[in-house]
Order: C-alpha cells, then sequence, then structure tokens
C-alpha cells in the first residue's frame, strides 16, 4: 500500500512554500516566459509563412511550404534535440548562455523556445492563412483601386479584418503552448515541469510531485482560458456574435490539439 | 482623352471574354456600358484600372498605358509601385460597396489621402467631411459601414473615391445590389459628379443614361455592338442583338 505523503503533496502544491525551491520557481516564471515570447515570435513565423504560402513569387511558396511540411511532419521533441544538440555538436551554434540585466538565460531554454515558436510558426501558417482567405476579396480591390500596395492594404485593410478570425484559434494555441514547454525537459532547460521532475529526483514522490505539477499547469491554463473569454467577448461585441463560455471553454476538447 | 482602349483582348482559360475592345473617352465624357451578363462590360471596366490583366491590345488612361509597358512589341507588366500611382489616379465604385468594415465612414474616405498621398491629418480630415457633406451624410462621419442603409455605404463609397480626386471614375454596376428605394439616392450623387469628372459607369439605369451621360455603348459576347448618343441608342437602335436586348430590359 502507497503511503501518500502529504506532507510533501501540501509543501509543493502551496505557493508560499513551493515557490521557495528556486528550481520551482524560476521553472515557473521560465515557463510563463517560454510560452509567451514562443507563442509572439510563433505569430511572426506563422505570418511570414502564410504570407509566403500566398506569393506571387515561386521560390516563397516553395520554402513556405518545405518549412510547413518539416516542422508539422517531424515530432517536436525531436526537432528540439536537433536544434539543441544537432547545431551545438557540429558547432554551428553552441547557444552561449546569455547574461541580461542580471538575469542569465541558459542555451537549452533558449534552444527549447527557439524550437517551440518555429514549430508554432508551422502551425500558425495555416490559421493565418485561413484568417486572411476568410475576408472577402473585394476588400483588397477596393485598397489597390485607391493606390495602396499589397503591403499597405494587408497592414491597414486585410490584417485588422483577418485578426478576429485568427485570435479564436490563437488563444486555444497558447494554451497548448504552456503545456507543451514542458517537453524542454529532455534538454534540460530549467522550465516548470524540469523543477518538479529534479525535486523528485532528490525525494522519490512522483505521485505527489508530479500531481502538484499538473496542478500548476492548470493553474496557468484556466487563468488564461478566463484572460481569452475576456478577449473574445470584445471582439464580439461588434460581430454580435457570443463567444463560448468560460465553463463551456474549460470542460470542451480542444480541436486544435496537436 | 483620359481613355484610349486599342484592340484589348481577354481570355478566361478557354474562354475569349474581350475581343477586340476599341475605346476612347474624352475629358468630362460620361459613358455608359449596358449588355447581358457575361457580355464582358464589368471585367473591361476592371481592365481599366487593372484589376484584371489584358492579354493583348492596350489601355492608355492619362497618356500612359496602364498596367504595362511596351518593350519591343511586347507588353510588360508594370512594377506594383506604378500600378498603384496609376491606380491611386483612377477612382473605383463597386457594385457590393466594399467598405472597410472595421473603418468609419470618415476613415474609409481619409485613409488613402493619408497613407497612399501622405497628406497631413487636418487637410484629409476637412476634406473628408466636405465630401461626406456633398453625399448628404455629414451626421454619420462616426458610423460604421455595419450601421449604414446599402444607399449610404455606396455614398460613403463614392466620396471615398473622389478623396484622392481622381480625374476618372469607374462605376460597377453601382445600384445593383441596392434596393429600390435606394437607388435614387445614389443616381442623384452620380448626376451631380457627372458635371465635372469623366467617368464610365456599368449600369442598366436608362433614366441616368439620359440625364447624365453622352455615350451608351451596347457590349455582347465580349464585343462592342454598338456606340452611340443615349437617345439614338434607346430610340433607334441600329443593330438586331440591341434591339433584342433593350425589349428585356424595358419589359
Amino acid at each position: 500500500m502507497y503511503h501518500f505523503d502529504w506532507a510533501i503533496f501540501w509543501q509543493y502544491l502551496w505557493p508560499g512554500t513551493a515557490l521557495q525551491n528556486p528550481l520551482i520557481r524560476y521553472g515557473l516564471i521560465a515557463t510563463i516566459t517560454c510560452s509567451i515570447l514562443a507563442q509572439a515570435v510563433g505569430v511572426l513565423l506563422g505570418l511570414a509563412a502564410a504570407l509566403g504560402k500566398m506569393s506571387k513569387f515561386a521560390p516563397f511558396r516553395w520554402i513556405a511550404d518545405f518549412y510547413i511540411w518539416w516542422f508539422r511532419g517531424t515530432p517536436l521533441l525531436v526537432q528540439m534535440v536537433l536544434l539543441y544538440y544537432g547545431l551545438g555538436v557540429t558547432h554551428i551554434f553552441d547557444f552561449p548562455d546569455i547574461h541580461i540585466i542580471g538575469i542569465t538565460i541558459i542555451g537549452a531554454i533558449q534552444a527549447g523556445t527557439l524550437a517551440l515558436a518555429i514549430n508554432e510558426g508551422a502551425y500558425m501558417a495555416e490559421i493565418v492563412r485561413a484568417g486572411i482567405e476568410a475576408i472577402d476579396p473585394g476588400q483588397m480591390e477596393a485598397a489597390k483601386s485607391l493606390g495602396m500596395s499589397y503591403g499597405l492594404a494587408m497592414r491597414r485593410i486585410i490584417l485588422p479584418q483577418a485578426a478576429k478570425v485568427i485570435i479564436p484559434p490563437l488563444g486555444n494555441e497558447f494554451n497548448n503552448m504552456m503545456k507543451t514547454t514542458s517537453l524542454m525537459t529532455i534538454i534540460s532547460a530549467t522550465e516548470l515541469f524540469f523543477g518538479y521532475y529534479q525535486v523528485n529526483g532528490r525525494l522519490f514522490k512522483p505521485f505527489e510531485l508530479f500531481l502538484d505539477a499538473s496542478f500548476y499547469y492548470l493553474a496557468m491554463t484556466t487563468v488564461w482560458t478566463f484572460i481569452q473569454s475576456r478577449i473574445e467577448a470584445s471582439l464580439g461585441e461588434r460581430k454580435q456574435v457570443r463567444a463560448p463560455s468560460t465553463f463551456q471553454r474549460i470542460f470542451r476538447s480542444s480541436p486544435m490539439a496537436h | 482623352m483620359v481613355v484610349k482602349a486599342d484592340k484589348v483582348n481577354k481570355w478566361f482559360g478557354p474562354l475569349h471574354v474581350l475581343k477586340d475592345i476599341s475605346l476612347e473617352v474624352r475629358k468630362n465624357d460620361v459613358v455608359m456600358i449596358i449588355g447581358p451578363s457575361g457580355s464582358g462590360k464589368s471585367t473591361f471596366l476592371r481592365c481599366v484600372n487593372h484589376l484584371e490583366k489584358i492579354n493583348s491590345g492596350i489601355i492608355y488612361v492619362n497618356g500612359h498605358p496602364i498596367g504595362y509597358h511596351v518593350r519591343e512589341d511586347r507588353l510588360i507588366e508594370d512594377r506594383e509601385k506604378n500600378i498603384a500611382r496609376q491606380r491611386a489616379e483612377i477612382g473605383m465604385v463597386f457594385q457590393r460597396f466594399n467598405l472597410f468594415p472595421h473603418m468609419t465612414a470618415l476613415e474609409n474616405i481619409i485613409e488613402a489621402p493619408l497613407r497612399v498621398r501622405r497628406l497631413p491629418m487636418d487637410q484629409v480630415v476637412a476634406d473628408g467631411e466636405r465630401l461626406l457633406a456633398r453625399v448628404g451624410l455629414a451626421e454619420k462621419r462616426g458610423s460604421y459601414p455595419s450601421q449604414l442603409s446599402g444607399g449610404q455605404q455606396q455614398r460613403v463609397a463614392i466620396a471615398r473615391a473622389l478623396a484622392m480626386k481622381p480625374s476618372l471614375m469607374l462605376f460597377d454596376e453601382p445600384t445593383s445590389a441596392l434596393d429600390p428605394e435606394m437607388i435614387g439616392e445614389v443616381l442623384d450623387v452620380m448626376k451631380e459628379l457627372a458635371h465635372e469628372v469623366t467617368m464610365i459607369v456599368v449600369s442598366h439605369e436608362m433614366g441616368f443614361a439620359r440625364a447624365a451621360s453622352n455615350r451608351v455603348l451596347f457590349m455582347d459576347e465580349g464585343r462592342i455592338i454598338e456606340n452611340s448618343t443615349p437617345d439614338q441608342l434607346f430610340d433607334h437602335p441600329q443593330e438586331e442583338r440591341t434591339k433584342q436586348f433593350l425589349s428585356k430590359i424595358l419589359h
């Protein structure tokens, strides 16, 4: 009969005590920052890939197609080790630690976040493209007939409208992103799961500790779900479409999971 | 000469939609194009500002070939920048208005003068308000397109095109998507404009043609079948196909 260690369970669940452990404190910070960064860069890469895929210039299309094909067709875990160890061992790029404003960002975190961002970009590309293609072609024609260039028309006319279509699935992507950062453990990036993993290595209380880790991920995704509902409700006001309630959102399976 | 089209041909795949279209439009002309659907009238209009590419022939707008330059007797498509610069001089009004839904009426109007012409904000706002007043919508400056009726949207769209001070205005079936009671307000605005800007109008509004245009073209199957004054074309059509078409739209 397994003896459930309540003391350990509460110690590593209650933020007041759990965050005293630097591995968990910095892990939580790293998970949140890396998620935001990887998602932001992923959106930009996705936008570039979407525009590339729609380009009249064939080589841009080929590059975008190859990028999407590769990063959607291989496991993120493999992309991560390939990027970090592969580039390291060949000395193409060693991911040296970066020191800024008193903080050290270790190479594994850099490589992990970069891999997450590049992978995310391949998925965002399809979302952005669907968003752009949802806009009436008459909008681009009207913009062009006013003398706007393609770039100006995209920036001022098409993308602001496409954003409303893109934001709901983008929110779901970010929800996934916060959980997917845990894969960085494989390259010893010091994120939240890695913190619990290390503590478990010392205490060997896997049931208690990984349950605690689960609660931290749940807290993050639940808070995000509330924020997402707010954002979508404010977008829906003008569109007269009701966004799903927070309750519906939490207890329904995500169609965008990958 | 504002527009000069010379033997313009266009194919959509195997479909020959414009066949040797030649046309001259002088300053302050108001030219109407009528014809059955699929006759190529809208396609031709869209070629005049290069929203559609042509396969042969050439269209000059204000003396410059639109969308292309000629090198060794071949048409080479222009750089995007040059095409955009030419389009800025040509206003276009669409059947489905195509207002920018995320911008207010005034923002729709000032967008291009502000971002394309890079004119100062106070000047474009003053111009925009004057144009809105001119189309009878001064009090709607802060309304979004979704809050306007079809007729009001089309009047804003006309004001938006005029804000670039174009030397040529193209109207692509401007009243076809409107409820009947709103057609009049749009035509009234167009009639007033007819005195001061060169226009090519694809439309079957006969009343407008008689009141405001000085030339009517009848197109069928990609060709200009008849080209004359409105009274002549409507009252004494010369071609059999014109007669058949008119009898259909008059009854």
